[in-house]
């Protein structure tokens, strides 16, 4: 059975190019336009991984990471984030909201996401 | 760049944002996409149908990120309280306008519709500034609006029939008071690029500075399932002296 990604990224191209990204690596990919689609997705599929744009429309990326935090079972899916902003955000303070890995949007290539999805399972 | 009136006041720290480095937030996103998708097509494990996909989605997301700087150039002129102003048929600005952004909302899944409006009176405005405003929110409204959404253009008659207010109305997520709060601020000053998920506020400054040059005002309204944005625009009585 393969490895289930919830990506929660409101632009809706950019979510397509992450799931066809995906996809061809064998991973079941699952969308969310914004942090309250993310909670149902979430619930319902048990991701191996969240990968997670920043800045949504509506509640913001902090807000569902607080909610993950407070529910024992999802608080160990571990969390890829994609921001523009990498510059700005530090990874040592957002470990502790299960963040492994982070990808700049400015920088990284294709076969990064998969990479980084991957590494953070380990 | 220095855009008329968005200077911060409180000055020091995220407060000193300048103008330039918030038009450069907001032109990120579109190039961050183009950047990757134009990876994604270098490769070869695209189909065909996927191919040209992804080559209309660059095309689109180019014209959104020419539009967002032809109004920076726009809101920049100097000129820009000296464009003439006439009656205007605010119905075929807003069937313009759906025209315009057609292939976008179809390329994303949505649906940009304009709400029925009978006898509406023209507006005293410029064609060109009223488009630009109602592209301006049609565009915004594409990222609240859930897929398979639909975003409504609307029009109607305030201010005892001497207003005439057009909106575009979404559908999309709820978003708490504390953040409608910073978000409506940017209706009228440009803040620091952080105080609004998605975006800094940039369209809604700009829409400002046309709606005021017109002599009108933009202003939004918070839905339990979504929210509208609006212009409001002196109603013409030219056609009524004649």
């Amino acid at each position: 059975m393969s490895e289930r990604v919830v990506v929660v990224e409101d632009d809706i191209w950019l979510a397509e190019h992450y799931m066809r990204v995906l996809r061809r690596e064998g991973y079941e990919v699952y969308h969310a336009p914004h942090a309250i689609g993310a909670i149902e997705a979430i619930d319902q599929v048990r991701p191996h991984v969240i990968l997670l744009d920043v800045l949504l429309a509506g509640t913001t990326a902090l807000v569902l990471l607080h909610e993950l935090q407070s529910h024992v079972d999802l608080a160990k899916i571990p969390i890829v984030l994609a921001t523009n902003l990498a510059d700005q955000i530090d990874i040592e303070d957002v470990k502790s909201y299960g963040v492994r890995r982070m990808l700049d949007k400015a920088t990284m290539h294709p076969e990064d996401i998969a990479a980084a999805i991957r590494g953070a399972m380990l | 760049m220095s855009l008329r009136g968005n200077q911060n006041q409180d000055g020091g720290g995220e407060a000193g944002v300048s103008a330039t480095g918030i038009a450069a937030h907001e032109l990120k996103s579109p190039l961050v996409l183009l950047r990757q998708l134009a990876l994604e097509l270098a490769g070869d494990s695209l189909t065909d149908a996927e191919r040209r996909s992804i080559a209309e989605q660059m095309t689109l997301v180019s014209e959104r990120a020419l539009r967002l700087t032809s109004d920076l150039t726009r809101a920049e002129s100097p000129q820009l309280h000296l464009f003439s102003l006439e009656p205007v048929n605010p119905l075929d600005i807003t069937k313009d306008v759906r025209l315009e952004l057609q292939s976008l909302y179809k390329a994303q899944g949505r649906t940009l519709s304009v709400k029925r409006i009978h006898h509406l009176p023209p507006v005293i405005a410029n064609r060109d500034l009223l488009r630009r405003i109602l592209l301006n929110f049609a565009d915004n409204a594409l990222h609240y609006t859930d897929i398979e959404g639909v975003v409504e253009l609307q029009a109607q008659l305030i201010n005892e029939r001497s207003v005439v207010r057009l909106s575009v109305r979404d559908y999309g997520p709820y978003i708490p008071m504390k953040q409608w709060r910073k978000l409506t601020q940017n209706l009228t000053d440009v803040k620091i690029v952080h105080q609004r998920p998605l975006s800094s506020g940039l369209g809604l400054y700009i829409s400002n500075e046309f709606a005021k040059a017109m002599d009108g005002r933009i202003g939004a309204i918070r839905h339990q399932d979504g929210a509208s944005f609006y212009v409001e625009l002196p109603v013409s009585h030219q056609l009524a002296l004649l």
